[in-house]
This record gives C-alpha cells, sequence and structure tokens, in this order.
C-alpha cells in the first residue's frame, strides 16, 4: 500500500501507477454491474414470457421481483458508466486528444444504446400499472436489445486499443481516419462476442447460485426451483459455445496479437512445435514457465491449427514491448480454469435433463452451483485482465505508450484512495439493498408448492 | 452548414435539455437540502414519483453531451479535462452520491434511519453535482484557464479553475435548478389536484424565481468585471437573448402568482434557455476561451459528418421513445 507521502506526490510514474489502478478499480467494478445489465434482461423478458403464456403467478412474482434487482443494478451501474465517461478525459487527456476523433464514433453509438436503454428501462419499471401486458413486455426487448449493443460497442475499443487500425499518426495527430476500419478491427469480432457471451453465463450463473442457495435451505420451493432453472438454463446453454468462441480468440489473438500469445502462455523462447502450459509461474529473470503441465505441441495448434507450427517467444521482442508475464499468464490461467469448472457443471446439467426430463437438484450439484457464481464472475475479472494487461505497456498498442497518455495532474493517489473508500461504501449499501429485496415475503399466490 | 457548425449547436441543444431535465432532477434533491430534510412523506412522494421513470434518461443526457464533445471537439475536450479537472471531479462525486442515493433509498427498506442516511446522500450529492459543474462552465467561461495554443494547460491543477465568476456560476446553476424544481413540481402537483402541494410548491418557485432574477442581475455585474472578452461577445451579439431570458423569468414568475402552471413552466424552460444561448452566442467562435476556437478543436470532416449521420439516424430511434417516455409519465395520465 503506497505510503501518505507517496499519495500526495507528482512524481510522473506514480501518476501512471495510481491511474491504471484507478482504471482497474471503476472498470472491474462497472463490469460486474454490465454484464448483470446485458443478462438479467433476458432473464426479466424470459420469466415475464412463461407468465403471459401460462397465466402462472409465480412467473410474474419472479418477472416483478427481478425488475426490482435490475432496477438497483442498471442505477447503480449507470452511475459507474459516468465515472468511466469522466476518467477517460480526466486521467487519459492526450489518449482523447490525439485518438478521441478516431474512437469517438464507437462511443457515440454506445451513448445511443444506453439512451435507448435508459428510456425503456423508465417505461418498463414504472410501467407495470400502465401497460397492457403484451406492450410492456414489448417494452422489456429493447432494454435487451440496447444493453448489448451497448456492451459491443465499448468492446470494440478495447479490441481497437489492442489492434488499432483506421488512422495513421502524424506529430502526435490522428490522421487518414476511417472509423469504420477502426471499429471492425481484427479483435473486435471473437473480442466483442466473447465478453457477451461471458455476460450471459455470468448473470445466468450468478441468478442460478442465489437460488440453488436458497434451495440447500428450503428444497421445496417452486419460486427459487424455477428462477434457478432459468438461470442455470442460459449459463448452462451458452458456457459450451463459450469454448468455442474462446477457442475463436485465441486463434486471433497468436495471428494478429503474438506477443500476448507468448505473454499469456509464458512462452519466452521462440518455438516450433509449441506446449500448451497449464498452470506454471513465468519468472522473467530465468526466461523460463517452471512447475507447468506441458501438453507438446498443443499451443502451436490451438494458435495456428498445427503441431508444428512456430509460436514466436517473448524473447524476440524489444524487452520495453513485453508486458508484465506473470499477471497474464496466472489471469489466463484462472479463467480457462474457471471456464472448465463451469463447462462441467454445464455438461453434468445437460446430461441430467436429457436422461431424468429435469433439471439436477442432488445437494452436492446445488453446493457446486452456489461456488459457479462467485466463481464465473473471478474468471471474467481475469479475462479483462489477460486483454487489457496483456496490451501493456502500450495503451494503444504498438503507437502510444501509457506512461505518455496519463494525466499531468497531481495527487492521483488521493483521487485513488477516495475512490476506493467511495466505491466501498456503494458496494455495500448495494449489496445490502439487494439481500432485503431478496428477503421480502413473496406474495400468497406466488408461494407454490 | 459546415458539420462542426452542426455539432457545436448538436452539444449545446443537448446541454439545454440536460439543464432543464438533469437540472430539475438536481433541484429535487437541493430541495431536500432547503427543507434541511424535514419534508413530509407526502411531499417527498410527489418529488421521487415525478422524477422516477424519467430519472435514468435524463442523466444520459450528460453522457450525450460528453460523447459528443470528444467525438467532434476531441481537443476541447481534453483541455476542458485538464484545466478543469478538480470541480468536474467534484461534480463526478457528486453525481455519484445523488445516483447511489436515490437508488438505494428507492429500493431499501422502510426503515427511517436507513432512509434518512440515503436521503441526506441524495440531498449532498444532487447540490454539489450542479454547485461544481456551474463553477466549471464559469470557470470556462471566464476565459482565464491557462492554456495554451494546443491546448494543453499550463495552471494550477487545484486552483486554476478558481475564479469570482466560476464560484458565481456554481452558485447561479444550483438556484437555477432549485427554481426549475420548484415550477416543475408545481405542475405536477396542479396536475395532480393536490391543493396542498400546489400551494407549497408555487409558493417556493415564486421564491426561488425572485431569487434568481436578482442573480441574473448580479450575474451580468460578474461577467462585466470578471469576464471582459465574455462580456464583448454579450454586447455586441447576445444582448437579445439576456432580454429574452429576462422577459420570459418575468413571465414565469407572473405566470406562477396566476397559477397558470403550464406557461410557467415553459417561460421558466425558455428562460434557462436563452442563458445558455445567450452565453454560447456571446462566446462563438470560441470553444475554450481564451483561444482555442472552434475551428482548432474540431476534429477531421469526414468524422463529424459520420458524427452527424449517427445522430440523425439515432434520432429516428430515440425521439420516438422518449416521446413515449413523456407521454406516459409526464402528460398528467393516471395509472390503469
Amino acid at each position: 500500500m503506497p505510503n501518505l507521502v507517496l499519495l500526495a506526490s507528482a512524481d510522473p510514474a506514480f501518476n501512471l501507477l495510481a491511474a491504471r489502478w484507478q482504471m482497474a478499480l471503476t472498470l472491474g467494478t462497472h463490469i460486474i454491474l454490465a454484464v448483470f445489465g446485458i443478462g438479467m434482461p433476458v432473464l426479466l423478458l424470459a420469466a415475464e414470457w412463461r407468465y403471459l403464456r401460462t397465466g402462472d403467478e409465480i412467473w410474474k412474482a419472479l418477472a416483478h421481483r427481478w425488475s426490482h434487482v435490475f432496477a438497483v443494478l442498471f442505477a447503480v451501474g449507470a452511475i459507474s458508466g459516468t465515472v468511466l465517461s469522466f476518467e477517460l478525459g480526466l486521467l487519459w487527456p492526450e489518449f482523447m486528444r490525439q485518438f478521441g476523433p478516431v474512437i469517438g464514433f464507437a462511443f457515440a453509438m454506445e451513448g445511443f444504446a444506453f439512451f435507448l436503454e435508459a428510456i425503456f428501462v423508465g417505461i418498463y419499471l414504472y410501467g407495470w400499472n400502465r401497460l397492457s401486458k403484451w406492450t410492456h413486455w414489448w417494452c422489456g426487448v429493447p432494454i435487451a436489445i440496447s444493453g448489448a449493443a451497448s456492451a459491443w460497442f465499448v468492446v470494440t475499443v478495447s479490441s481497437w486499443m489492442s489492434t488499432p487500425r483506421g488512422f495513421r499518426l502524424v506529430d502526435g495527430h490522428a490522421v487518414d481516419i476511417d472509423p469504420l476500419a477502426a471499429l471492425l478491427n481484427p479483435s473486435t469480432g471473437p473480442q466483442t462476442v466473447h465478453m457477451l457471451v461471458a455476460a450471459y453465463i455470468v448473470a445466468g450463473f450468478m441468478v442460478a447460485a442465489v437460488y440453488a442457495r436458497s434451495l440447500l435451505i428450503d428444497g421445496k420451493c417452486e419460486y427459487s426451483r424455477r428462477a434457478m432453472a432459468l438461470g442455470l438454463t442460459m449459463g448452462a446453454v451458452m458456457m459450451p459455445v463459450q469454448f468455442v468462441v474462446g477457442d475463436w480468440a485465441a486463434q486471433s489473438v497468436a495471428q494478429v496479437q503474438p506477443i500476448k500469445l507468448a505473454a499469456l502462455e509464458g512462452q519466452f523462447q521462440t518455438q516450433a512445435r509449441a506446449p500448451l502450459r497449464i498452470g506454471g509461474l513465468p519468472d522473467a529473470e530465468t526466461r523460463t514457465t517452471p512447475y507447468a503441465i506441458e501438453i507438446p505441441g498443443m499451443l502451436s495448434w490451438l494458435g495456428y491449427r498445427d503441431v508444428n507450427a512456430v509460436v514466436k517467444g517473448l524473447d524476440d521482442f524489444p524487452p520495453q514491448d513485453t508486458p508484465p508475464v506473470a499477471t497474464v499468464h496466472i489471469a489466463f490461467q484462472i479463467m480457462v480454469g474457471l471456464g472448465v469448472y463451469l463447462l462441467l457443471l454445464s455438461i453434468y446439467a445437460g446430461w441430467f435433463v436429457v436422461r431424468r426430463r429435469r433439471l439436477p437438484e442432488g445437494r452436492w450439484f446445488l453446493k457446486l452451483l452456489v461456488l459457479a457464481g462467485p466463481l464465473s464472475i473471478v474468471a471474467l475479472e481475469a479475462g479483462w485482465v489477460v486483454t487489457e494487461v496483456g496490451r501493456q505497456p502500450y495503451l494503444v498498442h504498438g503507437v502510444a505508450r501509457t506512461a505518455d497518455m496519463v494525466t499531468q495532474a497531481p495527487y492521483v493517489g488521493w483521487l485513488l484512495l477516495a475512490t476506493v473508500i467511495i466505491y466501498g461504501a456503494i458496494g455495500a449499501g448495494t449489496i445490502a439493498v439487494l439481500r432485503l429485496l431478496a428477503r421480502r415475503e413473496l406474495p400468497e399466490n406466488a408461494r407454490g408448492s | 452548414m459546415a458539420p462542426e457548425s452542426i455539432l457545436l449547436v448538436v452539444v449545446f441543444a443537448a446541454l439545454t435539455i440536460y439543464a432543464l431535465l438533469g437540472g430539475a432532477d438536481f433541484g429535487a434533491g437541493v430541495w431536500e437540502v432547503n427543507t434541511a430534510l424535514q419534508a413530509s412523506p407526502k411531499e417527498r412522494k410527489l418529488l421521487y414519483s415525478a422524477i422516477g421513470p424519467v430519472w435514468e434518461a435524463n442523466h444520459v443526457w450528460l453522457i450525450f453531451v460528453l460523447v459528443v464533445t470528444f467525438g467532434a471537439f476531441p481537443m476541447a475536450f481534453a483541455a476542458i479535462c485538464q484545466a478543469l479537472w478538480l470541480p468536474l471531479l467534484l461534480a463526478l462525486g457528486g453525481i455519484v452520491f445523488r445516483g447511489a442515493g436515490y437508488a438505494l433509498r428507492s429500493y431499501s427498506s422502510d426503515d427511517r434511519r436507513q432512509q434518512f442516511a440515503w436521503d441526506v446522500v441524495f440531498a449532498v450529492g444532487s447540490t454539489a453535482a450542479p454547485f461544481f459543474l456551474g463553477a466549471s462552465v464559469g470557470a470556462l467561461a471566464s476565459g482565464k484557464l491557462m492554456l495554451t495554443d494546443d491546448g494543453r494547460f499550463d495552471g494550477n491543477f487545484l486552483t486554476g479553475w478558481l475564479s469570482p465568476m466560476a464560484v458565481f456560476s456554481g452558485f447561479f446553476v444550483v438556484v437555477m435548478c432549485t427554481f426549475l424544481a420548484a415550477v416543475f413540481l408545481a405542475r405536477e402537483a396542479s396536475n395532480l389536484a393536490d391543493e396542498e402541494l400546489t400551494r407549497i410548491w408555487r409558493q417556493r418557485a415564486i421564491a426561488t424565481g425572485i431569487w434568481k432574477g436578482l442573480l441574473s442581475l448580479a450575474g451580468v455585474v460578474y461577467v462585466a468585471s470578471d469576464a471582459p472578452q465574455l462580456w464583448d461577445g454579450f454586447r455586441q451579439r447576445s444582448w437579445p437573448l439576456v432580454a429574452g431570458a429576462m422577459a420570459a423569468g418575468f413571465l414565469s414568475l407572473d405566470s406562477l402568482v396566476r397559477e397558470r402552471f403550464r406557461i410557467a413552466v415553459g417561460a421558466a424552460a425558455a428562460a434557462v434557455t436563452a442563458v445558455i444561448w445567450g452565453w454560447a452566442v456571446a462566446q462563438y467562435p470560441l470553444l475554450v476561451p481564451p483561444s482555442i476556437t472552434v475551428e482548432d478543436a474540431k476534429a477531421p470532416a469526414n468524422i463529424l459528418w459520420l458524427l452527424i449521420a449517427t445522430i440523425a439516424l439515432g434520432s429516428l430511434l430515440l425521439v420516438p421513445a422518449l416521446g413515449y417516455l413523456f407521454y406516459l409519465f409526464k402528460s398528467g395520465g393516471r395509472e390503469r
């Protein structure tokens, strides 16, 4: 922890560190709220649709109560999103000055999507008694669509930062700008899809985890059973999809960001028939990754579909361009490892449904599912660390170094400290309110048997 | 019309709508401070039910202003962010607190003490945000920010924004929000045919209206003494707008006295609009005084046209949706 003298310092190196942690904290918080903003509307619509089709009050109670949960998360997410839109300029003014025209279009589109979302959130949340039932349902659809769209546009900016296209830099000014080429850069496809699928997985497994816990306490509650079924269905259906998308993303990284591939695999030496390393601790001193289980040729195959393909190692890149290898590699191991856990759980659930025509409700399965919720968030954060830390020391890869883009304003350390405290308080308040919502009595007619 | 001019109009139009709608939402929180958080439950219910459905949509106008500004005028955006680093951060803090306070209050328990805690957070945040946003605008308009011609900040990051004009503008914007909220709520209460609340909000609207009129006169003195460049612009170009703002202000007070609330709302909105556009016109072609013009700060033409096309197409979706939202909740319609 930085001491007080450092906090108040205007030392550029410390400013950079503080600004990066500030972004990590605020983005890392927002990403959790954002995935609920993308995934929850789908679950809400599914529950309400079931109600409209069957007239079953349990489904209505579910949709109605989830809409309150969504309201809280959306409102807090709108705040953390606003913080980010300010921070781009406040912390990285040089980045905005040089590249604002290149990525401004993506942010403008994101702004529109968020606008539509906010409008329909107002209509949907306050419209339960004002609109006809089906009109109300249809007013929820734009929320789901624009939530996904705004995520898509934001992630295009992240992918552009990894594989920047659509401009030339002349004396610190972007010229010959082609905003569509920037938007549709080589990483856009795999990164945006990977993120969106992750959002549905995390929202699904978190919801499933909450109600799996309720079922462990009261196994007969029909309300919890259905809630868990909806969440688990979304998460488990998306999980195999994510492995296909992840593979696509890995091949894309191999082709357009070879240095990131080397970092996330702890590959120091250039090598034909490169192994896939499971676990391991990259050591930048000895330029090796010991303690890993190695599967020969597997990395070459995953990256290039050829066991004998040459994988470029970190030593073939200038040392001043290398990302922090250990962080990136470990984060990648965590993401993939937890992904496998979620996949196995999904496959088991799917197999159970096929054989028994119902979802598994055994105590062990429920316990593993309770664990899956928070672990899916850990996987999400780890994946995000892989992308963003793997791009360091550049902010715009190969073009602009993070250190050159940071604000010259002093006291960023104090800002970080204040943000930690404020986010902590709001986080605690949000969790308290969500727990309160969960404890509310169910309406009489929605208790079920 | 040059693309940068179109986008400049778009930015100021969005800023105006934000000042009116978002400003009224801020004002609702300022009233919590003004009434020392002693508002009756009935009063609060009106306040929160008035802003509930449109709350998020009103807030997005700010995001819209931000993203269009940095897409279209990146250099100005970077300069503003550097020079106004502290007041913008403080405004952001206010926005965070009032947003959190509002959201968590709406869904927290009925426990009085918990509610009160969130009310305080909401009220303080709602007052701080417009104060520091106003101060930022004042600091910008004063023309005293130490910016180089290529938009780099050369002054003190902590105190460089402070000037009499900035502090005055902070107070002016808070009072403006307070006034808007009172006028809007008077109309809502009268739509609900609630005589007691109508009387309360009408009185408050008149009182803050008079207060705002006096502050506006003081504002003329501040501009004349503290921002000579802006003052020239006011004298040469935007005096009709200033006159219009005053006329609209009087009309809105008069309509409040006569209990014609729809006209009062319209006139109050017109007064605020005229103030913002008066500032814009007086400052043109400067975007960030003292030296950055629209011409200096604009993005390449193809980007500007793309933004315009995006906004035009986006509006096809957005305008009907917004219209529907306001039709549902602001046209005086009742629950089924």
